[in-house]
């Protein structure tokens, strides 16, 4: 094999997509060629470095997109329904939805969202299956406000206007849509003791009953983007249970690299003390290298020699 | 040896739960559909705002592809496996996404503004507000080096990239969503790499 050669499939060889011929041929290559083995290990280098990217997104924008999808399945059902089971409501539902085509674009998207907000009410109400365990109740009168406001061509004024009523909703931790409510209570909520007990109240609801995926994201996003650091470290709490988890782990690494509360970077490493796992002491040994706060920095130089690295060989 | 059959058998369950998971979802199964979504759609995402670097359009392919698979579920035979057949369709409509931003000039995600330009998928990843200024910085450079770079591939290019190295999907399967062949995608991660490697020089 030539250089030109190894230099092609040090890729793919990177990335264990090359024959075991090829491979053979590679490995023997790179024996007795330095350059091809510093062109793999500058490869190599480079891999990692894509790696430091930011391997989590934001968790609010993954339970908005299953919170759409949710009501546009519904609204789908609610289609169907209407013309297979002819039930009046939603019959009522799918006439409105088949409104929407005729309505101006402009409008679409503002009374689009209205009716799947209605669609959502009426799914909340007449589903008893999905809300079977939940009391709610109406707290306050309904809030408007005017979104658009335009003239059509048939001398019409078409007005899109958004609803909001307060409702209480009381039911079990069981229940899956107050499990829901609580995650969107820890993503979306502007108030930081919302976000705090929505936190505290699934961290300590038993694990068989939580949805353990929807709350993992959701703390995994309070950890990456809260701004307030109590919140972060309430986060770190209830992760405490997915501490072996290796998304959480990375996510734990990654708060250790950007978070400035020196709190929360202990805690951090406390969690990456549960489980030994060799992936992270490579980022732990440069971390250590940048850490500024020296009891942060001794209590990584202990988790490294926990983990039997040296905190010197970065 | 017991404990090796035990091994085997739970490797085996697994495609056979999903198998069973699509087949109730085909007969109407909201539940086993709700299960599906699940399993893909932080993949689904994550791909999804890696190949567009675009939050919104990401919201938009991610309901468009599971809107589709539930629409067109009950056309899939099992002729080949499920990610991929979903995973076709992600990639299909984020390259329809990018011919469409083609069409009306190439969208940068970048926004002018009184302190220079500001990459406003750098926002969404880098908003906390919680980093300090050096680590901050250094997250900032390099997450802006790689999104420079992915920027400087074709979609193509970006794709095979992002699923190869991101999703760790096999270039054979790679080459089969994008409706290419292995060698082809091969050739095709090599030319992305060999860009982004250049990109990132100062990194390396």
């Amino acid at each position: 094999m030539t250089c030109p050669d190894a230099i092609k499939e040090i890729p793919n060889y990177c990335y264990g997509e090359i024959s075991s011929e090829t491979e053979e041929a590679l490995e023997s290559h790179l024996a007795g060629c330095s350059a091809c083995q510093k062109e793999l290990a500058r490869h190599r280098k480079f891999l990692e470095l894509l790696d430091e990217r930011d391997p989590i997104f934001d968790a609010g924008l993954l339970v908005e997109c299953r919170n759409n999808l949710s009501r546009a399945v519904r609204q789908q059902i609610a289609v169907e329904s209407s013309h297979s089971a002819g039930w009046r409501g939603w019959h009522r539902a799918g006439e409105y939805l088949r409104d929407l085509s005729r309505v101006h674009i402009p409008f679409r998207i503002p009374v689009g969202a209205m009716a799947l907000m209605a669609l959502g009410f009426f799914g909340a109400r007449y589903t008893p299956e999905k809300f079977g365990g939940v009391r709610e109740a109406l707290a306050e009168p309904m809030f408007s406000s005017v979104r658009s406001v335009e003239p059509n061509s048939s001398g019409q004024v078409q007005i899109a206007v958004d609803q909001t009523r307060r409702r209480l909703v009381s039911g079990t931790l069981q229940d899956p849509s107050i499990q829901e409510l609580l995650v969107n209570g820890v993503t979306d909520g502007s108030n930081p003791t919302v976000r705090l007990r929505s936190i505290q109240i699934l961290h300590e609801a038993p694990s068989n009953n939580a949805d353990s995926e929807q709350v993992r994201l959701a703390l995994l996003g309070a950890l990456d983007h809260d701004p307030s650091a109590a919140v972060r470290l309430k986060a770190l709490d209830g992760l405490k249970q997915f501490a072996t988890d290796a998304a959480v782990r990375r996510a734990l690494a990654n708060a250790l690299r950007k978070d400035d509360d020196p709190n929360v970077r202990v805690q951090a490493i406390d969690l990456l003390a549960k489980h030994h796992d060799d992936s992270i002491v490579g980022v732990l040994q440069g971390l250590v290298q940048r850490e500024d706060n020296p009891y942060v920095r001794g209590q990584m130089t202990n988790l490294l020699e926990q983990f039997n690295a040296s905190p010197g060989t970065y | 040896m017991y404990q090796a059959a035990e091994t085997v058998s739970a490797t085996l369950a697994a495609p056979l739960d999903e198998t069973g998971l699509i087949r109730a979802a085909q007969n109407g199964d909201q539940e086993a559909f709700e299960q599906l979504v699940r399993e893909y759609d932080q993949s689904v995402l994550r791909i999804a705002i890696n190949i567009l670097r675009s939050p919104d359009e990401a919201r938009d392919v991610y309901q468009e592809a599971f809107l589709k698979v539930y629409r067109n579920l009950n056309s899939f035979r099992f002729d080949c496996s499920f990610h991929t057949w979903l995973y076709r369709i992600v990639t299909n409509i984020c390259l329809d996404h990018l011919r469409r931003r083609k069409v009306r000039k190439e969208e940068s995600t970048a926004v002018e503004t009184s302190d220079g330009p500001v990459d406003r998928l750098l926002q969404v990843r880098e908003e906390g507000p919680h980093s300090d200024p050096e680590r901050q910085t250094w997250n900032q450079e390099l997450a802006g080096g790689i999104a420079h770079a992915l920027a400087g591939l074709t979609p193509r290019e970006r794709t095979v990239f992002e699923l190869r190295h991101y999703e760790g999907l096999r270039l054979r399967a790679i080459g089969d969503m994008i409706g290419t062949t292995e060698e082809a995608a091969k050739n095709c991660l090599f030319r992305a790499t060999q860009k982004m490697r250049m990109s990132l020089e100062t990194f390396v």
